[in-house]
């Protein structure tokens, strides 16, 4: 059954298999839900036999795996006084001021050696717990399933914490022999404090010159006040504690309920009807009260709040007819038809408001707001219909056939164009089997596959093809008379586009799947080559032309690479409890490129699409270095000076613009590859798991001057602190990072300062388990008790960014645009991976037990 | 129950379960968005003439358009904290290469024509009255005319697209200039035809009929200057300008007895006022921020903060170091955004060079400080010390920009700091990027917050802008030389009038300011303007227009004067627009960019 909740709402420890399905014949059974290829995921069932009760649990620490190097007190006074001296003013008037020196407070105390590290201050050590409680048992008729979980983390920012209690029932029931029905039920509850806020930011920018306590121990409200620009910040550490003030709750609830009744209406022919509904919801409820770090107002009046609510359900309803037969011994046919429904609905409301008489009333009471601000709502519908039909032959378990014809159609599309059907055709070999083979022992299977196939695919949002208008509010004078003072009013946004079809990938793979050596080595090897045409995209249009944008079928996509599984046992001791080791590997590499645009267009500069490269591509000037001091006359040429970026100029113009931009790089990773070491002694396992990807780029916003929301406002400019870096001086010339300048809100070209590599290899986890020897689990009537430590992202074994000094973890956290180009646009259109400077990531220390009785 | 029943159960509850409702699975009916079909309705013609004007807002007021259009001229120099730093230097290699900056202009403007157009096509077959359907045809009109005016005027020729477009396509072309300024002429002659000789009671001043026939003039004027110009346009210019200011009783306008009250909180609907683009407290209709939030929000008002010097960091041993601020930021002071200042030399030495007579350079710019050490000083209230003594709250001037050059002994005896121009010779403390008087016009002290935006509207065009049109028309041969120095005159025996003046002064002050025709050159007519709409966000276009923006940045601006080129008198079209027209002939960028 589709599953409407998220990834998150699904208790691990209640899962029995994950498999994942992306050749378009095994993907058809889900229609064009599945294009992108298909999570199945089976959980824990009940079973025929004496109850069976398990518990896990676990305990441990969670902590920052690092914090962001900025400068300390020493290195924040001369970076400001490097700053000053970057002024290009400076050259005319060595006394020229900077609008942000020191100020008398960081001066004294810069004499005084204060060198505060507001990061260390602002964070905790978590915790981190999880209890399941699973009872499995059932008779010939009737099975069952019942898990209890509690899961609990605290976050590394004090106060943070979440919540989740999880209950999962499975049922199944043989009504008659030729009549059974299932039922399976999950459950989530998911709470969760001080969600997303957090001072962090505030701390990184104040400074490491001035003081969070006073000299009597209370905390230093205003640590800057009257001082400079940015005299008013409140202490960040006000965020810490003052529940009463500082409220962001989170609530989820989440269900999935399935029934299905399966009837054998002859021998060979079975009917099953499912019926799946799922529900959520989640509300948000927030606070803030005056006088803290979120909230420099003086009194309640100044009190921030907010609530709100998404709803959202969505049912699916599932018939099919699988029929199964035997002919002759060796002609297996099975033929599915089958037909579905679905039907998805979803629904917000977010209501702001400002001023409550008192901070206990927080956001209980509306009528007592004083401001409310309704949000934008949203409202979303969609619908599908499926039908498909399957046969599959095998002959002799050698030869396999699988053919399938499938048709959709889709609500988020126009009439007319909402229906598609797409054929797939899949063949299987069971090599070990044939007689030929029979001679190589070693080979203790051997299976050649391969697919070909389409898929279809509108994962648009509903009601795009309509076209929208912006809201905006306009008042005409003082007055508050609905639509004669205050009138809702509306420009165009996209446009409508009633000709928008489906997304289509053509698909073939071919894959070998084997076992040697008694299966002490295992695994496949999967080529693959799709082209995907028609894809859906928005587009944006020369606005002189009156819109903003369109959702179009923009052009085509070909994608191909490799994928490897191998499973090795390198030491397999003979006696039992002997030494083991089994290694896992798994890696693929996949290149993505258009292939051709709409009107036959090479290159979409304003879209940033270009044939021959990846949708999302980094199109912007590259920097070379910095202009350095022998260099000046070079640099007056493009309006520089020595300690400004130096950039390449690719059509030798002698001036940098639109025209110089190229493509940088993508965000296409040449490589990922995960391994894992199991070793096994005695009653000992342990286990071993790294994951790396390598020619990645990734955009570290931070080292940006973009003073909009995606870079980092002031960098280079001395105001606030920053990420350490090693900037460009007359005695120091670096070709890293351009000269600081103090009268410089924003340097220009940083965009081209983002572009990082983020390749890397991390230990993913590390645990080491113990089997309690049966003899004594047998007293104590136990079947089995395992306990384990483990070390989850215990540490990076490699990574240029982390050993450039410019960031803590290579593994974006984030994805959007980039940082605006000074040449022209965003660099990246769509979907940049970017490493942001927030609450650092974390690694975990555990301590667990598996008990089972 | 039968074995067989409930198969056959099964089966029917399936079956039905799923053929009821097929039909209208694939139904879509959006309920939290509004799609472009609304336009066909009365509700959908209306919201888009408020959703062209509350667009505006995302340009008047803001940060970026300030600096964009304030930017590069005789007026103005480049403030501590300036963004867009090249194009107050005119530092031209950096100006070809960011080429975003005038994006979000040419953008919106765009948005709203085609928005217009949609409000024009499907209005006229509205189904809804005719009184309000004339008055919201009228208002597209004017919004379509005011759009393309401030393109033209900017980028020089543009598409001209007059019907409502819901083509995706990509290619688009530039039309000729005297196609794009015979639209707007006949768009505001019709606009002003229908629009009525007042706005309605309690509505503020959107445009009204004296707002097109304002527009209209400066149009004439516009085109009298350009490459297609026809023969009649000054005196087109001329007529239409003094239409408005001889019936002025009609249209509710006149100016106000004393220049300074002209930008006075409260008198943003005031006689003299054409047109506002509308704020209010109000946080929804207002698209405001929650007060105490920074200032946040995209279509704020934040005009009060980037005129103003960073008065909080003036210490009490200025120069020297240490000492409390003299005046801390608060509420009644403002938030010090420092991004422009006044080019001090021309301010002082050639356009408000007589502050005797002349009231506008006290209604313009805010030279005193007072003593506030702590956020809203109470009256009297003990404030910073400084070397020459402790100040006084809310009563003893803590900051002071001279307009000259002050004696040792005023200074000594001067318990507050004294900043003398920088280009006087002899100047010790010295105005600098950050320290320099603050504009006035924009000041707004009812804010709840001391970082917050304006509520104030925003006032775009004032009535006393038609008698320096008027003037430059009649300069330019649209009428007699007497005319224009009569129209100059009205202005300056306004600005004859001070606060605490007597009589006598105020007889003798009216006597001095008058000018004679001889006296009147173009030179003489843009200082004119200057002395009156400083900072009204028109000087750019102004020095643009009469050709002048070379030779007076090169006369009276240091930092522009290296850089200026004649074709600075455009701004460069936005790379993105160039980027994204990928069929037929490649968009043209601006010569020079």
């Amino acid at each position: 059954m589709a599953f409407g909740g998220s990834v998150n709402d699904i208790n691990p420890e209640n899962i029995a298999t994950v498999d994942i399905l992306k050749d378009a014949s095994a993907t058809a059974i889900f229609g064009s839900r599945g294009s992108n290829g298909v999570i199945i995921i089976t959980t824990k069932h009940g079973r025929t036999g004496k109850p069976v009760t398990t518990y896990n649990g676990y305990v441990g620490i969670s902590s920052a795996i690092d914090t962001w190097e900025q400068f300390n007190g020493q290195e924040y006074a001369k970076y400001k006084e490097d700053a000053r001296q970057g002024q290009p003013a400076f050259l005319t008037n060595p006394n020229v001021t900077s609008p942000y020196a020191l100020t008398a407070i960081e001066q004294t105390n810069l004499a005084a050696g204060v060198n505060t590290n507001w990061q260390d201050l602002l964070l905790t050590t978590g915790i981190r717990t999880g209890h399941d409680l699973n009872v499995a048992g059932g008779n010939d008729r009737t099975q069952y399933f019942f898990g209890f979980g509690y899961f609990r983390e605290t976050g590394i920012i004090p106060d943070q914490a979440l919540d989740r209690y999880t209950l999962n029932v499975n049922i199944d029931h043989k009504m008659t022999e030729r009549i059974r029905i299932g039922f399976t039920s999950f459950n989530t509850m998911i709470y969760q404090k001080r969600l997303g806020t957090s001072a962090y930011g505030t701390a990184m920018r104040i400074g490491p010159l001035y003081k969070p306590y006073n000299d009597d121990g209370t905390l230093n409200f205003q640590p800057t006040i009257q001082q400079g620009v940015d005299n008013t910040t409140i202490n960040p550490l006000t965020s810490i504690g003052n529940n009463d003030i500082i409220k962001a709750n989170s609530r989820r609830y989440q269900f999935q309920h399935n029934f299905f009744a399966e009837v054998k209406i002859l021998k060979d022919l079975k009917f099953k009807s499912t019926f799946g509904f799922g529900w959520s919801q989640t509300f948000n409820s927030n606070y803030t009260g005056p006088n803290n770090v979120f909230n420099s107002n003086a009194n309640t009046a100044g009190a921030n709040l907010s609530q709100s609510n998404a709803e959202g359900w969505q049912y699916t309803i599932n018939n099919s007819l699988d029929y199964n037969r035997t002919f002759a011994g060796k002609h297996k046919v099975q033929v599915l038809a089958l037909q579905e429904v679905q039907k998805n609905k979803f629904q917000s409301q977010q209501f702001n408001g400002q001023g409550v008489p008192a901070d206990y009333i927080q956001d209980y009471n509306f009528q007592l707001v004083n401001t409310v601000t309704p949000q934008a709502s949203g409202y979303s519908e969609s619908g599908l219909i499926g039908y498909m039909g399957r046969v599959t032959y095998s002959f002799d378990d050698k030869y396999l056939l699988t053919t399938t014809v499938r048709t959709d159609g889709s609500s988020v599309l126009a009439k007319g164009n909402q229906w598609v059907t797409y054929p797939a055709v899949s063949l299987g070999w069971n090599m070990e089997k044939e007689r030929f083979m029979e001679g190589l022992k070693f080979v203790n299977s051997l299976k050649l596959r391969a697919g070909l196939g389409i898929s279809s695919n509108a994962g648009i949002g509903p009601y795009t093809t309509l076209g929208s208008l912006s809201s905006g509010f306009y008042n005409y004078g003082q007055g508050s008379t609905p639509l004669v003072n205050y009138v809702n009013g509306y420009t165009i946004n996209t446009l409508p586009n009633p000709n928008l079809t489906w997304e289509k990938t053509r698909g073939f793979n071919i894959g070998l799947d084997f076992a040697v050596l008694n299966s002490r080595l295992s695994g496949s090897i999967e080529y693959y080559d799709t082209k995907t045409t028609d894809i859906l995209l928005s587009k944006s249009l020369p606005r002189s032309n009156g819109a903003n944008s369109i959702l179009d079928n923009v052009g085509v996509t070909a994608s191909k690479g490799i994928e490897l599984t191998l499973s090795s046992v390198n030491i397999k001791s003979k006696s039992s409890g002997g030494f083991t080791w089994r290694t896992d590997f798994t890696g693929f590499f996949n290149r993505e490129k258009i292939v051709s645009l709409q009107q036959g267009l090479q290159q979409d500069l304003g879209n940033g699409w270009f044939v021959g490269h990846p949708i999302t591509t980094i199109y912007d000037v590259r920097k070379i270095g910095i202009w350095q001091t022998s260099e000046a006359t070079q640099a007056a040429v493009y309006g520089a000076a020595p300690g400004d970026i130096k950039l390449e100029d690719v059509d030798k113009n002698n001036s940098i613009g639109a025209s110089d931009r190229q493509i940088i790089g993508d965000f296409q990773p040449d490589f990922v590859a995960g391994m894992t070491q199991h070793f096994e002694y005695k009653n000992f396992d342990m286990n071993i798991v790294m994951f790396g990807r390598f020619g990645q780029t990734v955009v570290a916003t931070y080292l940006s001057a973009d003073g909009g929301a995606n870079g980092y406002p002031f960098f280079l400019n001395s105001r606030v602190n920053i990420h350490k870096v090693d900037y460009w001086t007359p005695t120091n010339p670096t070709n890293a990072f351009p000269q600081p300048d103090a009268s410089r809100d924003g340097l220009l070209y940083t965009s081209t300062l983002t572009y990082q590599d983020g390749s890397f290899i991390k230990i993913r986890t590390i645990d080491l388990g113990y089997n309690l020897p049966n003899r004594i689990l047998e007293k104590a009537k136990i079947q089995g008790l395992r306990v384990y430590v483990s070390a989850q992202n215990p540490f990076i074994l490699w990574s240029p960014l982390v050993k450039a000094g410019l960031g803590i973890d290579p593994e974006g956290n984030g994805t959007g645009n980039a940082v605006n180009s000074t040449a022209g646009g965003s660099p990246v259109q769509t979907r940049a991976i970017t490493v942001n400077m927030g609450v650092p990531p974390t690694r975990q220390f555990i301590f667990g037990i598996n008990l089972k009785f | 129950m039968k074995q067989k029943n409930k198969i056959f159960l099964i089966l029917c509850a399936a079956v039905l379960f799923t053929a009821t409702g097929c039909k209208k699975i694939l139904e879509e009916q959006p309920r939290a968005s509004i799609d472009p079909s609304y336009f066909k309705t009365p509700e959908g013609i209306q919201g888009g003439i408020a959703g062209i004007y509350s667009s505006f807002r995302g340009h008047w007021g803001t940060q970026i358009f300030t600096q964009l259009f304030s930017t590069g001229t005789d007026e103005s120099l480049k403030g501590a904290a300036a963004d867009v730093q090249h194009w107050f230097t005119y530092n031209n290699p950096l100006i070809k290469s960011t080429t975003n900056d005038y994006a979000g202009f040419w953008n919106g403007l765009f948005i709203d024509i085609n928005t217009a157009n949609g409000v024009l096509e499907y209005g006229a077959n509205a189904n809804m009255p005719a009184a309000t359907k004339t008055q919201i045809l009228a208002q597209a009109k004017f919004l379509r005319a005011f759009c393309y005016f401030y393109l033209v005027t900017t980028f020089g020729e543009v598409p001209l697209h007059t019907t409502f477009n819901t083509d995706p396509s990509t290619a688009d072309s530039r039309a000729p200039l005297a196609d794009v300024y015979a639209q707007i002429i006949t768009d505001l002659t019709e606009a002003a035809a229908d629009l009525p000789n007042t706005p309605a009671a309690g509505t503020g001043k959107p445009a009204y009929k004296a707002t097109a026939l304002y527009l209209l003039a400066k149009t004439y004027l516009w085109r009298a200057w350009s490459s297609a110009a026809l023969p009649t346009d000054f005196t087109s210019a001329y007529t239409t300008a003094r239409s408005v200011i001889d019936n002025k009783a009609t249209y509710g306008l006149n100016l106000m007895p004393y220049f300074g009250d002209t930008f006075k909180e409260g008198n943003e609907y005031g006689p003299e006022v054409l047109m506002v683009i509308d704020h209010t407290k109000d946080l929804k209709f207002g698209q405001n921020s929650a007060p105490g939030s920074f200032a946040s929000g995209p279509a704020e008002n934040k005009s009060n903060f980037f005129w103003r010097p960073n008065y909080p960091t003036v210490n009490a041993n200025y120069p020297s170091g240490g000492g409390a601020s003299v005046c801390v930021r608060d509420i009644r002071n403002g938030r010090p955004f420092q991004r422009i200042r006044p080019n001090t030399k021309y301010i002082i030495d050639v356009a408000f060079a007589n502050r005797a007579t002349d009231s506008r350079f006290d209604g313009t710019f805010q030279t005193v400080f007072l003593s506030n050490s702590t956020q809203m000083a109470a009256v009297g209230s003990p404030g910073a010390t400084t070397p020459r003594g402790q100040l006084i709250n809310a009563v003893d001037t803590a900051i002071w920009f001279a307009d000259r050059v002050v004696t040792p002994a005023e200074r000594a005896a001067f318990k507050g700091i004294i900043f003398e121009p920088d280009h006087l010779p002899g100047a010790t403390v010295k105005y600098t990027a950050s320290y320099f008087p603050n504009l006035r016009k924009f000041n707004d002290s009812t804010r709840a917050d001391l970082n917050d935006y304006s509520d104030r509207p925003f006032i775009l065009f004032r009535f006393s802008d038609l008698y320096l049109i008027a003037a430059e028309a009649a300069f330019k041969g649209g009428a007699t030389m007497q005319d224009a120095a009569d129209m100059i005159n009205v202005l300056r025996t306004r600005a004859a009038l001070k606060l605490n003046q007597s009589p006598a002064e105020y007889a003798a002050a009216v006597i001095a300011q008058q000018i004679t025709p001889a006296q009147i050159t173009l030179d003489f007519l843009l200082d004119e303007r200057s002395r009156e709409l400083f900072a009204e966000d028109c000087r750019w276009w102004d020095l643009s227009r009469t050709k002048t923006l070379v030779a007076r940045v090169q006369l009276h601006n240091s930092e522009g004067a290296a850089g200026v080129q004649p074709y600075n008198m455009l701004r460069p079209i936005p790379q993105q627009q160039i980027d994204l027209v990928t069929e037929g002939p490649a968009f043209p960028q601006n010569p020079g960019y």
